[in-house]
C-alpha cells in the first residue's frame, strides 16, 4: 500500500492542479454569491382590489426585509414578466394570490412561502375576530393584535427564512456548504481517474501482476483519493471560518468530522463510475453530468426544502450530497444532536461500502 | 518450466486465442510470431496469470497457476506493449514505484534502480520525467522495470514496436545478454520476423488465434523444402502482372511490396522461363529474378497466404 501511496503522492505534488482549482472555485463562489444577500430581490406586485392597500397583508409585505414586493399596476407587472425584467409577479386578492411565473427559479417557492405565511396568519386573526360577537369588542382586540404585532413583548431576531415546516435559509451557509460538496466531487473524481488512466496505459495490469495484494491497491487508492477530498474540505472550512470569520454555530471540528463519510461515499461513488466505465471519455462526459444534477437535486445549489416535485425527491435521496448537507446544516443550523445525525451519517456509510464493493466486483471481474 | 495446455478465450463468439498448446524450458528465449490481432497479447495475459482462460490450463512447474497465481508472479517480469509508466514521474521514480511494488526497500532497491539503470543506459537521465523521453528511452525503461525484482522468466509483448532501429538494436542486444549472462528465461513476442529469428531458440507462429506451427528456426523453415521463395523485382509494377501470378496453378504464394512481389513456387517448376512469360504478356520490365534463402516471413506466407505485417 505504501508504494501505492508513495506514487500517488508524487503524483500530486507534480500536478496539483485539479486539487487548487477547485479549492480556489469554491472559495471564489461563495464569496461571489455567498456573500451577497439574496433575499433582497424585487417582486412586482398589483391587485384588483383596492381595500387591500389598507389590509393586514399589504402591511405585512412592506415589512418584509427580505423581499422588496412593489406594487405595480396589473398591466406593468404583467409586461415585467413577459419581458424578462422580473422572473414572477403577483396577483393579490383578498383570500388568495397567484403567481406570474416569468422564469422557474428557486424564488418562486421563496415567495410562495412567504405569501402563504401571510395569508394564514390573516386567516388567524379573521377567525378570532369572527368569534367576537361585539364590534366595539372586536375593534379593540384587533388593535390590541397590531399593537402586539408592532410592540411585542419578545423580538426574535432572525437572519434566515422561517418556512412552515422549520426550514431555516442562511444564504452564507448554503453557498458554503453546497459549493464544497459539489468541488469536491470534481477533486476527488479527478484523483480517482488516475485508475482509469493506470488501466488505459497497462500500469494496472503491471501492479495486479505484481506481488501486491489486492487490497493494499484497492486501499490505497481510496486512501488517497479520501486524503485529497477531504484535505480539501478541511482548507476551505478553515479558510471561512479564520479569515472570513465564519462562526459556523461554533461547530467546526464536528462539521469536518461529519464529512469524513461523505467524502468516503464520494470517493466510493466515483471508483464505482470508474469501474463503469471503459474509456477515459465516457468518464470525462459522465463526472460533470453527474455532479450538477446531484448538486442540483440534492440541494448544493439551492435548499432542498424548495424542490416540490416527489420523484426529485426520491432522487434526492439516493444521493449523498443530500446528506452531506444534512449533516452540515444540521449541525451548523438546527444544532442537531448525535441521534439525529446518526441516520445520515449511517446511509452515507452505507453507500459507501455499498458502492465500494460493487466497483471492486466490476474492476476484478476480469482478472484471475 | 511453463506450460500450456488447450489454452482458449473466447469473447462471445469470437475467439481470441484457440487451443494453444505450448511450453518453455528453463533458460531458452522463445519467441510467439504472428501478425497483429494473431491473439499473442491474449495469449500473454493469459500465460502471466492476468487473465482467465476459457478454458485450458496455464502450470508453471506441474501447478495450475489459474488458483494461485502467486508463485509465477514472484519470477515473472512482464513487459507490456503499452508503456506502462506514469509519464510525470521521473525515470528513478518509477523504478522506485515499481521496485516498491515487487517489495524492494532500502538499500536493495537502491542497488536495483543502479543496477537498471546502467543495464539500460539511462543512468543519465534518471531525474528526467518520463513524458520528455523519446520512444526508444520509454521503451527501454518499461523493460527496466520488468527486470528490477531479477525475474527468471521475463515476458515481452512488442517491446519495440514503434522505436528507432538504434533502439530497437540495444534492446535485442540487452535481451540476449540476459539470457545468456543471468540465464533468464525469455518469451518473446512480436511480428518483426527478423528479431524472433535473431533471439529465439524455438518459435510459435499463431494466426487468427490458432497456432499454426512450432519448432526450431531450422525445422520451421524445413516447412518449405520442397518449395522456393522467389523475388521478383520491377520496374513498375501492374495489376495485371499481379493477377497473372495468383492465376498461375503452379504458384502457391504472391505477396506484393514497393515494385517487387514475392512468390512461393514448387522447386521442380521451371521458375525463370514461367516469370518471363508471364512478364512478357503483361508489359512489365523485369529487374531481376532472385531464389532467396527461406526465411520466417516466407513460411508465414506460406501457411497463411499472408504477409507478417499485413
Amino acid at each position: 500500500m505504501n508504494g501505492v501511496l508513495f506514487a500517488k503522492i508524487k503524483l500530486f505534488i507534480r500536478t496539483p492542479w485539479t486539487f487548487v482549482i477547485m479549492t480556489a472555485m469554491t472559495i471564489l463562489f461563495t464569496l461571489i454569491l455567498g456573500t451577497s444577500n439574496p433575499a433582497t430581490f424585487q417582486v412586482p406586485v398589483y391587485s384588483l382590489d383596492n381595500s387591500l392597500e389598507d389590509s393586514l397583508i399589504y402591511k405585512a409585505l412592506q415589512d418584509n426585509k427580505f423581499i422588496q414586493f412593489q406594487w405595480r399596476s396589473m398591466e406593468s407587472t404583467k409586461q415585467k414578466v413577459k419581458k424578462g425584467k422580473a422572473e414572477l409577479g403577483v396577483e393579490l386578492s383578498a383570500n388568495d394570490f397567484k403567481i406570474l411565473v416569468g422564469v422557474n427559479s428557486p424564488k418562486v417557492s421563496i415567495v410562495e412561502h412567504t405569501l402563504q405565511e401571510i395569508y394564514m396568519d390573516k386567516l388567524k386573526q379573521e377567525k378570532m375576530l369572527k368569534g367576537i360577537k361585539d364590534k366595539k369588542t372586536r375593534i379593540e382586540l384587533k388593535e390590541q393584535l397590531e399593537d402586539i404585532a408592532a410592540h411585542a413583548v419578545f423580538h426574535i431576531q432572525t437572519m434566515e427564512f422561517k418556512g412552515e415546516e422549520d426550514f431555516i435559509y442562511n444564504n452564507l451557509f448554503q453557498r458554503v456548504f453546497g459549493f464544497t460538496l459539489f468541488f469536491v466531487i470534481y477533486t476527488i473524481a479527478y484523483n480517482v481517474f488516475h485508475i482509469l488512466i493506470e488501466k488505459r496505459d497497462g500500469i494496472w495490469d503491471r501492479i495486479i501482476l505484481s506481488p501486491i495484494k489486492r487490497w493494499e491497491m484497492y486501499t490505497g487508492n481510496l486512501v488517497y483519493s479520501f486524503v485529497a477530498g477531504y484535505l480539501q474540505i478541511i482548507i476551505v472550512f478553515l479558510i471561512f471560518h479564520f479569515i472570513v470569520g465564519i462562526e459556523f454555530n461554533a461547530s467546526l471540528w464536528k462539521l469536518l468530522l461529519v464529512m469524513i463519510p461523505y467524502v468516503f461515499a464520494i470517493v466510493a461513488l466515483t471508483i464505482l463510475i470508474t469501474a463503469l466505465v471503459k474509456t477515459v471519455q465516457q468518464f470525462n462526459a459522465i463526472i460533470p453530468m453527474l455532479s450538477v444534477s446531484m448538486a442540483m437535486v440534492g440541494g448544493a445549489f439551492w435548499p432542498i426544502e424548495l424542490v416540490q416535485s416527489k420523484p426529485l425527491l426520491m432522487i434526492a435521496d439516493l444521493i449523498p450530497i443530500t446528506y452531506g448537507m444534512e449533516l452540515l446544516n444540521g449541525i451548523a443550523i438546527y444544532n442537531y444532536s448525535l441521534e439525529q445525525l446518526f441516520s445520515p451519517l449511517s446511509i452515507l456509510l452505507l453507500m459507501g461500502v455499498g458502492m465500494t464493493g460493487i466497483a471492486i466486483h466490476f474492476m476484478e471481474r476480469r482478472y484471475i | 518450466m511453463l506450460e500450456l495446455a488447450r489454452l482458449t478465450k473466447r469473447y462471445k463468439q469470437l475467439y481470441a486465442v484457440k487451443g494453444l498448446n505450448m511450453f518453455i524450458e528453463k533458460g531458452e528465449i522463445v519467441g510467439l510470431l504472428g501478425p497483429n490481432g494473431a491473439g499473442k497479447s491474449t495469449a500473454i495475459s493469459m500465460l502471466s496469470s492476468l487473465i482467465e482462460p476459457t478454458e485450458g490450463d496455464v502450470r508453471f512447474h506441474g501447478k495450475s497457476i489459474l488458483k494461485s497465481p502467486g508463485e509465477l508472479r514472484k519470477v515473472t517480469g512482464i513487459v507490456p506493449q503499452e508503456i506502462a509508466l506514469y509519464p510525470e514521474l521521473s525515470a528513478e521514480e518509477n523504478l522506485q514505484f515499481f521496485g516498491r511494488i515487487y517489495q524492494l526497500k532500502g538499500k536493495q532497491l537502491k542497488q536495483r534502480i543502479e543496477e537498471v539503470l546502467e543495464l539500460i543506459g539511462l543512468q543519465e537521465k534518471r531525474k528526467e520525467v518520463v513524458k520528455k523521453f523519446s520512444g526508444g528511452m520509454k521503451r527501454r525503461l518499461n523493460i527496466g522495470v520488468a527486470l528490477l525484482h531479477q525475474p527468471s522468466l521475463l515476458i515481452m509483448d512488442e517491446p519495440t514496436v514503434g522505436i528507432d532501429p538504434q533502439s530497437r538494436s540495444y534492446i535485442l542486444e540487452t535481451v540476449k545478454r540476459l539470457n545468456e549472462e543471468k540465464g533468464m528465461t525469455v518469451l518473446y513476442t512480436s511480428h518483426y520476423m527478423e528479431e524472433v529469428e535473431f533471439l529465439c531458440d524455438r518459435i510459435y507462429i499463431m494466426d487468427k488465434g490458432n497456432l499454426i506451427a512450432a519448432g526450431t528456426k531450422e525445422e520451421i523453415k524445413q516447412i518449405l523444402t520442397s518449395e522456393t521463395t522467389v523475388l521478383i523485382k520491377v520496374e513498375q509494377l501492374n495489376e495485371k502482372f499481379v493477377q497473372r501470378l495468383q492465376a498461375e496453378p503452379s504458384i502457391h504464394q504472391v505477396s506484393t511490396g514497393e515494385n517487387e512481389v514475392t512468390v512461393i513456387v514448387p522447386k521442380e517448376i521451371p521458375v525463370f522461363k514461367l516469370i518471363l512469360n508471364i512478364a512478357e504478356h503483361t508489359d512489365i520490365e523485369l529487374l531481376s529474378i532472385e531464389m532467396k534463402a527461406t526465411t520466417l516471413e516466407d513460411v508465414f506466407l506460406h501457411l497463411t497466404g499472408r504477409a507478417l505485417r499485413d
